[in-house]
């Protein structure tokens, strides 16, 4: 299976090309650093998440995304922190005491939570993201396929990432074809969900209609034909880094314990 | 269990297809995500297992590629797909009316599913456009979990039977020669 080089930025990814640390070390070590966290922002409360996720935003920047942190965070972020100041902030009888301040009744445990919420999301996303700033997908599939995952698996989730930018652009080419032959699509809410059929139908009938003939040139390749791949150039790996992510794993317990204990 | 080298195919281009139609909702502005029109696909045509495990990875993926928040509804996707199959099992995929009752099904189960997450792991809120529906109810006294599952149901009750009618409306359009390597479809057959 042929997969995207590595060293290119691709528009559908967050991928950021680099030679920083980050960016050095093998995918398996950041995705485990990556449940870490996902477990850390659950079982650790807001003091413990927010300077979690200022590491995680610090690493991205020094990894040299940091353009791509900063528009993340805010989009995500940004509409999240209103949602939930007007929802628990105002609306939500939250016990405990309330204070007026500009004409809001605002409720203390309410923005309490508010600020564990967000504090839990900026730790989820800012790991999230500073694993898929700093690993192109095609270098994950390689240590995957490095550790033997089944070669059917590694097809179904490597073929969407290759197919994805040119479906993208067919997309839009469908769209401007469409937009030319007198296609509405900032008009009524009623014009807008017309146009949607005029889109979705010459695409997706495209997209099935070489389903059979990727499957004959798979199977004439005999991809499924040994239970393992053997891959070239996998992504480097170290006894360093196979005993920190042992250590990672197995202090996620004790991770959880501690969380219980400080909250 | 094994599945064929066209099933994975499809589960491929059916990961592609829920990303790139999800964009196309978002060109248009639909209030709607209509992310899951390749789940149901694989549903329909090559069963619960397959369709469970293109929900899965659509979401993981889409995770992957841009937008982190995404994985996090996973079992969502994962629900869409398992009970699309089990759907079409049971002939539910048939007719037109059946297809909307399925589309129903699914969005009471989706709902079922998304509510906790929503709840639990973003505190009700996802800062998307429900978030006026749920801060609404809240302001006419609902509870926050009550006001979560009355907007996202509402929406899902729509964005569903979208979603169904349309893999439906793709299904019945498909060539013969297509269809006849899927033996699951033959549930779905008038």
């Amino acid at each position: 299976m042929a997969v995207a080089h590595p060293s290119g930025a691709d528009h559908a990814l967050l991928f950021v090309p680099g030679q920083s640390v980050m960016h050095r070390l093998n995918p398996l070590t950041k995705l485990t650093c990556v449940l870490w966290v996902a477990v850390a922002a659950f079982a650790l409360p807001p003091q413990g998440t927010i300077p979690l996720a200022l590491v995680a935003i610090a690493t991205g920047i020094f990894a040299g995304a940091g353009k791509v942190f900063a528009r993340r965070l805010i989009l995500t972020l940004v509409p999240l922190s209103l949602a939930l100041f007007v929802v628990h902030g105002i609306l939500v009888d939250h016990a405990g005491d309330r204070t007026v301040i500009l004409g809001l009744d605002l409720s203390h445990d309410g923005l309490a939570y508010m600020v564990r919420i967000l504090g839990r999301i900026a730790a989820l996303l800012s790991g999230s993201l500073l694993f898929v700033c700093t690993t192109h997908p095609a270098r994950l599939l390689k240590a995957l396929d490095a550790h033997r995952f089944p070669p059917g698996m590694a097809y179904v989730i490597a073929s969407p990432l290759l197919l994805l930018e040119p479906f993208t652009q067919r997309a839009r080419a469908i769209r401007e074809a469409q937009m030319a032959r007198g296609l509405n699509l900032e008009g009524s809410f009623l014009a807008r969900a017309k146009a949607f059929p005029a889109l979705l139908m010459p695409l997706v009938t495209l997209a099935l209609a070489d389903i059979d003939h990727r499957a004959q040139v798979l199977d004439g390749r005999g991809f499924r034909a040994m239970p393992h791949r053997t891959v070239l150039d996998a992504p480097r790996d170290s006894t360093a880094q196979r005993v920190a992510r042992w250590v990672i794993l197995i202090s996620i317990p004790f991770l959880i314990a501690g969380g219980i204990l400080w909250h | 269990m094994k599945l064929d080298t066209k099933s994975l195919v499809l589960m491929a281009v059916a990961i592609v297809i829920n990303v790139v139609v999800g964009q196309i909702a978002v060109w248009i502005k639909l209030p709607l995500y209509v992310d899951a029109v390749g789940t149901v696909l694989v549903g329909i045509l090559a069963g619960p297992f397959a369709g469970a495990l293109t929900g899965l990875l659509t979401n993981l993926i889409w995770g992957l590629i841009s937008d982190p928040v995404a994985a996090a509804f996973f079992p969502v996707s994962l629900a869409i797909g398992l009970l699309a199959g089990l759907l079409a099992r049971a002939g539910w995929f048939k007719s037109i009316g059946m297809t909307i009752a399925a589309g129903v099904v699914i969005a009471i189960v989706s709902t079922i599913v998304a509510v906790p997450i929503i709840v639990y792991m973003f505190g009700g809120v996802t800062g998307a456009g429900t978030d006026f529906a749920t801060a609404y109810l809240l302001a006419v006294g609902q509870e926050l979990v009550q006001s979560v599952a009355i907007a996202n149901l509402v929406q899902n009750l729509a964005d569903k039977i979208l979603t169904c009618l349309i893999a439906w409306v793709i299904v019945k359009r498909l060539p013969l020669r297509f269809t006849s390597g899927f033996a699951f479809y033959g549930h779905s057959k008038a």
